[in-house]
Protein backbone atom coordinates (compact mmCIF):
# COMPACT_ATOMS: atom_id res chain seq x y z
CA UNK A 1 0.00 0.00 0.00
CA UNK A 2 2.93 2.34 0.64
CA UNK A 3 3.59 2.42 -3.09
CA UNK A 4 0.18 4.03 -3.63
CA UNK A 5 1.36 7.12 -1.79
CA UNK A 6 4.55 7.75 -3.73
CA UNK A 7 3.71 10.79 -5.81
CA UNK A 8 5.95 11.27 -8.83
CA UNK A 9 4.60 14.75 -9.47
CA UNK A 10 4.87 17.76 -7.17
CA UNK A 11 1.59 19.48 -6.28
CA UNK A 12 0.71 22.30 -8.66
CA UNK A 13 1.54 25.68 -7.09
CA UNK A 14 -1.51 27.60 -5.92
CA UNK A 15 -3.90 24.63 -6.06
CA UNK A 16 -4.18 24.25 -2.27
CA UNK A 17 -5.43 27.82 -1.88
CA UNK A 18 -8.05 27.64 -4.62
CA UNK A 19 -11.60 27.75 -3.34
CA UNK A 20 -13.93 24.86 -4.12
CA UNK A 21 -15.27 25.50 -7.59
CA UNK A 22 -18.28 24.19 -9.41
CA UNK A 23 -17.58 22.01 -12.43
CA UNK A 24 -20.84 22.68 -14.21
CA UNK A 25 -20.44 23.78 -17.79
CA UNK A 26 -18.86 22.03 -20.74
CA UNK A 27 -16.04 24.59 -20.59
CA UNK A 28 -15.45 23.77 -16.90
CA UNK A 29 -15.21 20.06 -17.70
CA UNK A 30 -12.94 20.67 -20.68
CA UNK A 31 -10.64 22.72 -18.45
CA UNK A 32 -10.71 20.00 -15.78
CA UNK A 33 -9.65 17.28 -18.19
CA UNK A 34 -6.95 19.52 -19.59
CA UNK A 35 -5.58 20.11 -16.06
CA UNK A 36 -5.46 16.42 -15.18
CA UNK A 37 -4.05 15.36 -18.57
CA UNK A 38 -0.41 15.09 -17.42
CA UNK A 39 -1.21 12.61 -14.64
CA UNK A 40 -4.45 11.05 -15.89
CA UNK A 41 -2.92 7.71 -16.89
CA UNK A 42 -0.90 7.36 -13.67
CA UNK A 43 -3.93 8.12 -11.53
CA UNK A 44 -6.12 5.64 -13.43
CA UNK A 45 -3.60 2.91 -12.66
CA UNK A 46 -3.16 3.89 -9.02
CA UNK A 47 -6.81 4.45 -8.22
CA UNK A 48 -8.12 1.30 -9.87
CA UNK A 49 -5.06 -0.83 -9.00
CA UNK A 50 -4.71 -1.44 -12.71
CA UNK A 51 -8.24 -2.86 -13.04
CA UNK A 52 -9.30 -0.16 -15.52
CA UNK A 53 -7.24 -2.00 -18.14
CA UNK A 54 -9.46 -5.08 -17.77
CA UNK A 55 -12.68 -3.08 -17.95
CA UNK A 56 -11.46 -1.32 -21.09
CA UNK A 57 -10.62 -4.63 -22.79
CA UNK A 58 -14.14 -5.79 -21.97
CA UNK A 59 -15.57 -2.59 -23.43
CA UNK A 60 -13.68 -3.16 -26.68
CA UNK A 61 -14.87 -6.77 -26.87
CA UNK A 62 -18.46 -5.68 -26.32
CA UNK A 63 -18.18 -3.15 -29.15
CA UNK A 64 -17.88 -6.00 -31.66
CA UNK A 65 -14.96 -4.28 -33.39
CA UNK A 66 -13.00 -6.63 -35.64
CA UNK A 67 -10.18 -6.65 -38.14
CA UNK A 68 -10.59 -4.19 -40.98
CA UNK A 69 -13.29 -2.18 -39.23
CA UNK A 70 -13.59 1.62 -39.17
CA UNK A 71 -14.12 2.59 -35.51
CA UNK A 72 -14.42 5.60 -33.25
CA UNK A 73 -13.33 6.05 -29.65
CA UNK A 74 -15.38 8.98 -28.39
CA UNK A 75 -14.13 11.10 -25.47
CA UNK A 76 -10.86 9.24 -26.06
CA UNK A 77 -8.81 11.20 -23.53
CA UNK A 78 -5.24 9.89 -23.53
CA UNK A 79 -6.25 7.05 -25.83
CA UNK A 80 -6.48 3.82 -23.82
CA UNK A 81 -9.48 2.48 -25.71
CA UNK A 82 -8.23 3.82 -29.05
CA UNK A 83 -4.96 1.88 -28.67
CA UNK A 84 -6.86 -1.32 -27.90
CA UNK A 85 -9.11 -0.74 -30.93
CA UNK A 86 -6.06 -0.09 -33.08
CA UNK A 87 -4.71 -3.56 -32.30
CA UNK A 88 -8.14 -5.10 -32.82
CA UNK A 89 -8.84 -3.63 -36.30
CA UNK A 90 -5.27 -3.87 -37.58
CA UNK A 91 -3.65 -2.05 -40.47
CA UNK A 92 -6.65 -2.61 -42.77
CA UNK A 93 -8.87 -0.81 -40.30
CA UNK A 94 -9.09 2.79 -39.17
CA UNK A 95 -9.38 4.20 -35.67
CA UNK A 96 -10.28 7.75 -34.73
CA UNK A 97 -9.89 9.06 -31.20
CA UNK A 98 -12.02 12.16 -30.64
CA UNK A 99 -11.92 14.38 -27.54
CA UNK A 100 -12.66 17.99 -26.62
CA UNK A 101 -9.40 18.41 -24.70
CA UNK A 102 -6.37 19.17 -26.86
CA UNK A 103 -4.09 18.51 -23.89
CA UNK A 104 -5.42 14.95 -23.60
CA UNK A 105 -5.00 14.46 -27.36
CA UNK A 106 -1.40 15.65 -27.14
CA UNK A 107 -0.74 13.01 -24.46
CA UNK A 108 -2.42 10.41 -26.69
CA UNK A 109 -0.36 11.44 -29.70
CA UNK A 110 2.89 11.27 -27.70
CA UNK A 111 1.99 7.80 -26.43
CA UNK A 112 1.37 6.76 -30.05
CA UNK A 113 4.84 7.99 -31.05
CA UNK A 114 6.58 6.49 -28.01
CA UNK A 115 5.05 3.04 -28.37
CA UNK A 116 5.56 3.06 -32.14
CA UNK A 117 3.67 -0.20 -32.79
CA UNK A 118 3.16 -0.71 -36.54
CA UNK A 119 -0.63 -1.06 -36.17
CA UNK A 120 -0.82 2.40 -34.60
CA UNK A 121 -0.46 3.88 -38.08
CA UNK A 122 -4.22 3.28 -38.37
CA UNK A 123 -4.89 5.75 -35.55
CA UNK A 124 -5.85 9.41 -35.96
CA UNK A 125 -6.76 12.06 -33.39
CA UNK A 126 -9.48 14.70 -33.75
CA UNK A 127 -10.38 17.54 -31.42
CA UNK A 128 -14.14 17.67 -31.43
CA UNK A 129 -17.41 17.82 -29.56
CA UNK A 130 -19.38 14.67 -28.69
CA UNK A 131 -22.68 16.44 -29.37
CA UNK A 132 -21.63 17.65 -32.83
CA UNK A 133 -19.65 14.83 -34.44
CA UNK A 134 -17.80 15.70 -37.67
CA UNK A 135 -18.74 12.47 -39.44
CA UNK A 136 -21.40 11.54 -41.98
CA UNK A 137 -24.33 9.27 -41.18
CA UNK A 138 -23.79 5.52 -40.90
CA UNK A 139 -20.00 5.75 -40.98
CA UNK A 140 -18.55 3.58 -38.16
CA UNK A 141 -18.56 -0.18 -37.60
CA UNK A 142 -18.21 0.28 -33.83
CA UNK A 143 -17.96 3.05 -31.27
CA UNK A 144 -16.50 2.99 -27.77
CA UNK A 145 -16.74 5.59 -25.06
CA UNK A 146 -14.84 5.21 -21.80
CA UNK A 147 -15.61 7.44 -18.84
CA UNK A 148 -16.94 10.06 -21.22
CA UNK A 149 -20.74 10.03 -21.34
CA UNK A 150 -20.98 10.97 -17.64
CA UNK A 151 -19.05 14.16 -18.40
CA UNK A 152 -21.20 15.24 -21.37
CA UNK A 153 -23.78 17.86 -20.39
CA UNK A 154 -26.36 16.85 -23.03
CA UNK A 155 -26.24 13.06 -22.91
CA UNK A 156 -29.30 12.61 -25.12
CA UNK A 157 -27.74 14.69 -27.88
CA UNK A 158 -24.51 12.71 -27.58
CA UNK A 159 -26.38 9.39 -27.84
CA UNK A 160 -28.27 10.70 -30.88
CA UNK A 161 -24.97 11.57 -32.52
CA UNK A 162 -23.49 8.15 -31.67
CA UNK A 163 -26.57 6.56 -33.23
CA UNK A 164 -26.35 8.76 -36.32
CA UNK A 165 -22.75 7.95 -37.18
CA UNK A 166 -23.05 4.18 -36.50
CA UNK A 167 -23.76 1.79 -39.35
CA UNK A 168 -27.06 -0.09 -38.97
CA UNK A 169 -26.55 -3.24 -36.91
CA UNK A 170 -23.38 -1.92 -35.30
CA UNK A 171 -22.77 -1.34 -31.61
CA UNK A 172 -21.76 1.38 -29.19
CA UNK A 173 -19.97 0.18 -26.05
CA UNK A 174 -20.06 2.78 -23.29
CA UNK A 175 -18.04 2.14 -20.12
CA UNK A 176 -18.36 4.31 -17.06
CA UNK A 177 -18.87 4.36 -13.32
CA UNK A 178 -22.03 2.54 -12.31
CA UNK A 179 -24.66 4.65 -10.61
CA UNK A 180 -26.05 1.89 -8.48
CA UNK A 181 -29.62 1.57 -7.23
CA UNK A 182 -28.20 -0.45 -4.33
CA UNK A 183 -27.75 1.85 -1.33
CA UNK A 184 -24.90 -0.24 0.08
CA UNK A 185 -22.94 -0.16 -3.20
CA UNK A 186 -23.49 3.60 -3.47
CA UNK A 187 -22.14 4.04 0.07
CA UNK A 188 -19.06 1.93 -0.70
CA UNK A 189 -18.42 3.88 -3.89
CA UNK A 190 -18.80 7.22 -2.09
CA UNK A 191 -16.54 6.09 0.77
CA UNK A 192 -13.83 5.01 -1.69
CA UNK A 193 -13.93 8.35 -3.47
CA UNK A 194 -13.82 10.36 -0.25
CA UNK A 195 -11.18 8.28 1.51
CA UNK A 196 -8.99 6.91 -1.26
CA UNK A 197 -9.50 8.73 -4.56
CA UNK A 198 -9.52 12.31 -3.33
CA UNK A 199 -6.59 11.95 -0.89
CA UNK A 200 -4.48 10.27 -3.59
CA UNK A 201 -5.45 12.96 -6.12
CA UNK A 202 -4.57 15.59 -3.50
CA UNK A 203 -1.00 14.34 -3.70
CA UNK A 204 -1.00 15.42 -7.33
CA UNK A 205 -2.59 18.78 -6.48
CA UNK A 206 -5.93 17.72 -8.00
CA UNK A 207 -8.26 17.57 -4.99
CA UNK A 208 -11.18 19.49 -6.48
CA UNK A 209 -10.88 17.82 -9.86
CA UNK A 210 -11.38 14.38 -8.32
CA UNK A 211 -14.03 15.57 -5.86
CA UNK A 212 -16.01 16.30 -9.03
CA UNK A 213 -16.11 12.54 -9.60
CA UNK A 214 -18.56 11.92 -6.75
CA UNK A 215 -21.10 14.53 -7.84
CA UNK A 216 -20.78 13.49 -11.47
CA UNK A 217 -21.71 9.90 -10.52
CA UNK A 218 -24.62 11.16 -8.40
CA UNK A 219 -25.88 13.13 -11.41
CA UNK A 220 -25.29 10.27 -13.84
CA UNK A 221 -27.90 7.77 -14.99
CA UNK A 222 -28.50 4.30 -13.58
CA UNK A 223 -28.03 1.28 -15.81
CA UNK A 224 -31.74 1.08 -16.48
CA UNK A 225 -31.93 4.80 -17.27
CA UNK A 226 -29.01 4.43 -19.68
CA UNK A 227 -30.80 1.60 -21.46
CA UNK A 228 -33.88 3.83 -21.80
CA UNK A 229 -31.75 6.72 -23.05
CA UNK A 230 -30.28 4.51 -25.76
CA UNK A 231 -33.70 3.26 -26.86
CA UNK A 232 -35.06 6.83 -26.90
CA UNK A 233 -32.08 7.82 -29.04
CA UNK A 234 -33.11 5.29 -31.65
CA UNK A 235 -31.07 2.21 -30.80
CA UNK A 236 -32.89 -1.06 -31.48
CA UNK A 237 -31.58 -2.70 -28.33
CA UNK A 238 -29.62 -1.70 -25.23
CA UNK A 239 -28.22 -3.65 -22.30
CA UNK A 240 -26.24 -2.40 -19.29
CA UNK A 241 -23.75 -4.78 -17.66
CA UNK A 242 -22.25 -4.21 -14.21
CA UNK A 243 -18.53 -4.93 -13.96
CA UNK A 244 -15.83 -4.41 -11.36
CA UNK A 245 -18.00 -5.75 -8.60
CA UNK A 246 -20.75 -3.26 -9.47
CA UNK A 247 -18.50 -0.20 -9.27
CA UNK A 248 -18.45 0.12 -13.04
CA UNK A 249 -20.99 -0.44 -15.78
CA UNK A 250 -20.91 -0.98 -19.54
CA UNK A 251 -23.82 -0.04 -21.79
CA UNK A 252 -24.00 -1.96 -25.05
CA UNK A 253 -26.40 -0.38 -27.54
CA UNK A 254 -27.11 -1.74 -31.01
CA UNK A 255 -28.32 0.49 -33.85
CA UNK B 1 9.22 17.89 -37.45
CA UNK B 2 6.46 17.35 -39.99
CA UNK B 3 7.37 18.23 -43.58
CA UNK B 4 5.06 20.58 -45.48
CA UNK B 5 4.12 17.85 -47.98
CA UNK B 6 3.18 15.52 -45.12
CA UNK B 7 0.97 18.25 -43.63
CA UNK B 8 -0.83 18.57 -46.97
CA UNK B 9 -1.22 14.80 -47.19
CA UNK B 10 -2.67 14.61 -43.68
CA UNK B 11 -5.03 17.49 -44.46
CA UNK B 12 -6.32 15.91 -47.68
CA UNK B 13 -6.94 12.57 -45.98
CA UNK B 14 -8.81 14.30 -43.19
CA UNK B 15 -10.99 16.30 -45.60
CA UNK B 16 -12.02 13.06 -47.28
CA UNK B 17 -13.24 11.63 -43.98
CA UNK B 18 -14.46 14.53 -41.88
CA UNK B 19 -17.56 16.67 -42.37
CA UNK B 20 -18.63 19.98 -40.88
CA UNK B 21 -19.71 19.27 -37.28
CA UNK B 22 -22.73 21.56 -37.64
CA UNK B 23 -23.99 21.21 -41.21
CA UNK B 24 -22.62 17.66 -41.74
CA UNK B 25 -21.61 18.79 -45.24
CA UNK B 26 -18.18 18.03 -46.80
CA UNK B 27 -15.12 20.05 -45.86
CA UNK B 28 -12.35 21.24 -48.15
CA UNK B 29 -8.70 21.77 -47.37
CA UNK B 30 -7.10 25.19 -47.48
CA UNK B 31 -3.38 24.56 -47.72
CA UNK B 32 -2.36 28.15 -47.18
CA UNK B 33 -4.09 28.51 -43.82
CA UNK B 34 -3.80 24.77 -43.02
CA UNK B 35 -7.47 24.57 -42.19
CA UNK B 36 -10.63 22.75 -43.17
CA UNK B 37 -13.32 24.96 -44.69
CA UNK B 38 -17.03 24.44 -44.35
CA UNK B 39 -18.57 26.30 -47.28
CA UNK B 40 -22.04 25.36 -46.01
CA UNK B 41 -21.74 27.63 -42.99
CA UNK B 42 -18.76 29.78 -43.98
CA UNK B 43 -16.44 28.65 -41.18
CA UNK B 44 -12.83 27.50 -41.15
CA UNK B 45 -11.49 24.96 -38.67
CA UNK B 46 -7.75 24.90 -37.95
CA UNK B 47 -5.44 21.89 -38.16
CA UNK B 48 -2.81 22.21 -35.43
CA UNK B 49 0.15 19.82 -35.31
CA UNK B 50 -1.76 17.42 -37.53
CA UNK B 51 -4.81 17.33 -35.23
CA UNK B 52 -7.88 19.03 -36.73
CA UNK B 53 -9.93 21.13 -34.35
CA UNK B 54 -13.60 20.61 -35.21
CA UNK B 55 -15.16 21.93 -32.03
CA UNK B 56 -17.88 24.28 -33.33
CA UNK B 57 -17.00 27.15 -30.99
CA UNK B 58 -13.39 27.08 -32.20
CA UNK B 59 -14.35 27.62 -35.85
CA UNK B 60 -13.52 30.97 -37.44
CA UNK B 61 -16.28 32.66 -39.39
CA UNK B 62 -15.26 33.63 -42.91
CA UNK B 63 -17.00 36.98 -42.98
CA UNK B 64 -15.55 39.27 -45.60
CA UNK B 65 -14.09 38.99 -49.10
CA UNK B 66 -10.77 39.91 -47.45
CA UNK B 67 -11.07 36.83 -45.25
CA UNK B 68 -11.85 34.75 -48.33
CA UNK B 69 -8.90 36.25 -50.25
CA UNK B 70 -6.57 35.63 -47.31
CA UNK B 71 -7.55 31.97 -47.45
CA UNK B 72 -6.46 32.05 -51.09
CA UNK B 73 -9.38 30.14 -52.51
CA UNK B 74 -7.49 29.31 -55.69
CA UNK B 75 -5.29 27.04 -53.61
CA UNK B 76 -8.23 25.63 -51.66
CA UNK B 77 -9.46 22.66 -53.61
Amino acid sequence: MAAVFQFPFAPVVGQTTRRRQQIRSSADRQALFSRIAPVYDDLNDVLSLGQHRIWKRMAVNWSGAKEGNNVLDLCCGSGDLAFLLSQKVGLNGEVTGLDFSREQLIVASKRQQLRAKPCYRNLKWVEGDAINLPYPDCYFDAITMGYGLRNVIDKYKAMKEVYRVLKPGSKASILDFNKSTDGFMTSIQGWMIDNIVVPVAAGYGLTEEYRYLKSSIQEFLTGEELEHLALESGFSSARHYEVGGGLMGNLVATR
Amino acid sequence: MVRASTVVEISRTLSEILVCPLSKQPLRVCEKSNSLISDAIGVSFPIIDGIPCLVPKDGKIIETPTDVDSLDTKQCT
